[in-house]
């Protein structure tokens, strides 16, 4: 047992203003569900190539925040978000900007593992079809590359032309976020996707994460705190709409600069 | 800590602990306040009281360790918890090492008393900063049982006249062995005695630095006083 | 301990209650099914299926039902094949294109009234539009009368088929930049498939039972029809009308004609329920 000797000065406990090049820029984001208003003033940097965790109380915005990135929230018509969000300097909520290209370039991974009632091979190039159109052979290798990112393809190479719903819910998880990737998006967005999946395809899941920072900004909501404090290189705590606190990992877990996150991550909540 | 958690259980398994912690660190200070005494009066009793009470502290110094070990496996503690798990494991640390120091001024002790020296051994200078260190290592425990910044600072700051007095009766040694070299055995037996309530001393800052880290997250060990200071502001 | 011994003998009666009552309606079920069977049966024959409709009074066994059995399977599959794809579309309306809008709220509460509507106000409506107009009872006319009640039995199933698919398999979809029409089309229908062709298939069994739309529709026809723009043959009203004569070999063809629809209904309930468990699974 090490105690961390970098720490010494209380200004260090904050994050670093602009240490990181961000990927995405929130900038005075505010969120309402009809009248009620879901997210106050959200102003937050996301780092590029990093994996950002959204932690915070059922409610708290967390998951709601992660669904403007993608604009999904416009599927529901009560539903509205006002504010900037920068994508390495573009504004996603600009009415200028094509939804489907924002898709394209941001991918998200849901709670339940959905596949798509059609063959494994088919769940991956559906997405691919939309943007691209690839001769049979280089679809082929697309399939391919993109089960071998998300650590599934030994496992299905010999079952292609089976449904997607034949696989276990581990493997449907991987197969989503296969789908995610073949598109080649910037930014993956993870609604608590492993909340639904046991301990073992947990792991390999979290263990997919690390390996896909080095080509992507991901984003994760989780309500496990202990999966955030494995996976994420920096965290944010949401509490009732709000941003409490955002930070670098390690630094929110020991010595959170927040009162309230403290309460929270330890677990004194409520 | 103040709120308690909404696991009921673990609040009790970090009171149990902090406990266990309080009781080693009363066994300790009992060691430390018998081993001066049994100084004070050459007495051999009382320091073979002080060497048998070490295996008690031994096994105690085990069962902390076994209890932070089992919560820190089980509960995954974060921030101030896990601050407050690893202080503990450090502090015990350190408590055992100030018993082993009371321990060796009780071994000195019988073998001075043995070899018959005691009578012209001139333990006077030796009385205040014995009563210094034994009395840091209690306000320390009292620190920690209250997390009291303010005493932990204080006992930083004392521990300091502490070394300044271990250092002036080092300089004052040397000059009686320089003027006669038939005092340098006793004054060696002295010197030795002197660094193990140095020692004591400088153990009870340790414990004063790990309050300042349960509370304000930040390690101290090592930095200057001013320092220190700025960061609890 | 007492408190337990009462709670398992009125656990006991309950259970008693219950498999009476299901005794009593099994036992009328059953009943009709051999009456059905026994009866049905007998006039069973290859000249049932091959001749066409009798006259009355000739010996037993002579003539059959060709004429009513092509008729019936005609009007039902034009019936089907206008009916299903009007409801499919409504339904993909209803559930996925502004499910609580005021249109939407209306087409569902008409619908609903469709749906629990006695058929014969049906036939009478197509009487009324199209026979009275036309100066002509007509097997097109019948056929439009059965679309008229594929058509809510379809919507309702398929909007529910639909509204059962998980919000976030559509999602999911929306999530890749998917445009509507293809996830519509690609993911949430044909997720729903079975679901929905099972929609279709209850519609026509319900159909091919159908007798007072076709009263005042397609009428009857003792001989084959070669088009369906005159009065047509078909089972239901076949078997009302040879049922009710006084001809001892009506009779008999009638009750063929009843076997031969319990066995269709039968079936297509069979196939039903077998898409909807795999389906479900």
């Amino acid at each position: 047992m090490t105690l961390p000797s970098d720490s010494f000065s209380t200004e260090e406990a904050l994050p670093a203003e602009e240490a990181f090049s961000a990927k995405l820029s929130i900038q005075d984001l505010n969120f309402y569900y009809g009248k009620f208003q879901a997210l106050n003033h959200i102003n937050l940097d996301i780092p590029a190539n990093c994996v950002t965790a959204f932690i915070g109380p059922s409610g708290c915005g967390k998951s709601t925040l992660l669904r403007t990135f993608n604009r999904m929230f416009e599927l529901y018509p009560e539903q509205r978000a006002v504010g900037r969000i920068l994508l390495d300097g573009e504004d996603l909520l600009a009415s200028r900007q094509d939804v489907a290209l924002i898709r394209a370039r941001i991918g998200m991974v849901f709670q339940k593992p959905t596949p798509f009632p059609m063959s494994i091979f088919d769940n991956i190039a559906f997405g691919v079809k939309l943007f691209e159109s690839l001769s049979r052979i280089d679809m082929e290798e697309r399939v391919e590359w993109a089960l071998k990112k998300a650590a599934l393809w030994d496992e299905v190479k010999d079952k292609l032309p089976q449904s997607g719903a034949s696989l276990s819910g581990g493997q449907q998880q991987r197969l989503c976020i296969a789908r995610c990737i073949a598109i080649r998006p910037e930014i993956l967005l993870l609604d608590e996707p492993c909340s639904a999946l046991d301990p073992i395809s947990t792991a390999r899941i979290e263990e997919l994460i690390a390996e896909l920072k080095a080509d992507y900004t991901v984003i994760i909501v989780t309500h496990n705190m202990q999966q955030a404090a494995r996976v994420s290189d920096y965290t944010a705590y949401m509490y009732l709409g709000d941003l409490v606190e955002f930070g670098e990992t390690g630094q929110m877990f020991f010595k959170p600069s927040r009162r309230e996150t403290e309460d929270y991550i330890t677990g004194r909540f409520g | 800590m103040s709120e308690k958690h909404l696991s009921s259980q673990f609040d009790s398994d970090l009171t149990s602990v902090s406990t266990k912690l309080m009781e080693m660190g009363g066994l300790i200070e009992i060691q430390i306040q018998n081993a001066i005494q049994a100084l004070a009066q050459f007495s051999v009793p009382l320091a073979l009281e002080v060497m048998i009470a070490e295996d008690r502290v031994d096994a105690m110094e085990v069962a902390i360790d076994h209890a932070l070990t089992t919560i820190i496996a089980r509960r995954q503690p974060a921030a101030r918890d896990l601050r407050l798990l690893l202080a503990i494991s450090k502090i015990t640390t350190n408590l055992e090492r100030a018993g082993d120091e009371a321990d060796k001024i009780a071994r000195r002790v019988k073998s001075i008393v043995e070899s018959n020296d005691a009578r012209k051994m001139p333990i006077g200078d030796l009385r205040v900063a014995s009563q210094m260190a034994v009395t840091l290592i209690r306000r320390a425990l009292d620190a920690f049982a209250r997390l009291d910044m303010d005493a932990a600072v204080s006992i930083l700051r004392e521990d300091d006249l502490i070394d300044q007095e271990f250092k002036g009766f080092t300089r004052k040694l040397i000059t009686y062995m320089m003027e006669d070299p038939r005092t340098i055995g006793d004054s060696l037996n002295l010197l030795f005695l002197a660094k193990a309530i140095e020692r004591i001393g400088d153990h009870a800052k340790n414990i004063a630095e790990f309050i300042i880290y349960i509370v304000k997250g930040t390690d101290v060990r090592h930095s200057s006083l001013t320092q220190i200071e700025s960061v609890i502001r | 301990m007492a408190h337990f011994v009462r709670r398992k003998r009125l656990n006991r009666v309950a259970l008693t209650l219950a498999f009476a009552a299901m005794l009593f309606g099994m036992f009328w079920l059953a009943w009709i099914l051999w009456e059905t069977l026994r009866l049905g049966f007998e006039s069973l024959s290859l000249s049932f299926i091959t001749e066409n409709m009798p006259p009355p009074n000739e010996p037993l066994g002579a003539g059959g039902l060709a004429n009513a059995i092509w008729g019936s399977l005609t009007m039902v599959a034009l019936a089907t094949f206008i009916g299903a794809p009007v409801g499919i579309l409504s339904g993909i309306y209803l559930a996925e294109y502004d499910p609580r809008g005021w249109l939407a709220v209306t087409v569902r509460f008409v619908n609903d009234l469709l749906l629990s509507a006695p058929s014969i106000i049906i036939g009478l409506f197509v009487y009324a539009v199209m026979v009275v107009r036309m100066r002509q009872f007509s097997g097109w006319a019948g056929a439009v009368a059965l679309a008229l009640i594929v058509i809510p039995v379809v919507i309702r199933t398929t909007e529910n088929m639909l509204a059962l698919i998980p919000a976030g398999l559509r999602e999911a979809a929306y999530a890749l930049g998917t445009p509507k029409w293809k996830v519509i089309l690609r993911i949430t229908l044909a997720a729903a498939r079975a679901g929905v062709l099972t929609g279709v298939l209850l519609a026509v069994a319900r159909i091919s039972g159908e007798t007072a739309p076709l009263l005042f529709t397609a009428l009857n026809n003792q001989f084959w029809s070669t088009g369906l723009s005159g009065p047509t043959a078909n089972l239901p009203v076949t078997i009302l009308q040879f049922a009710m004569s006084p001809y001892e070999n009506w009779q008999h063809l009638a009750w063929g004609g009843v076997f031969l629809i319990t066995l269709i209904v039968l079936g297509l309930n069979v196939l039903a329920r077998t898409l909807s468990r795999k389906f479900s699974s």
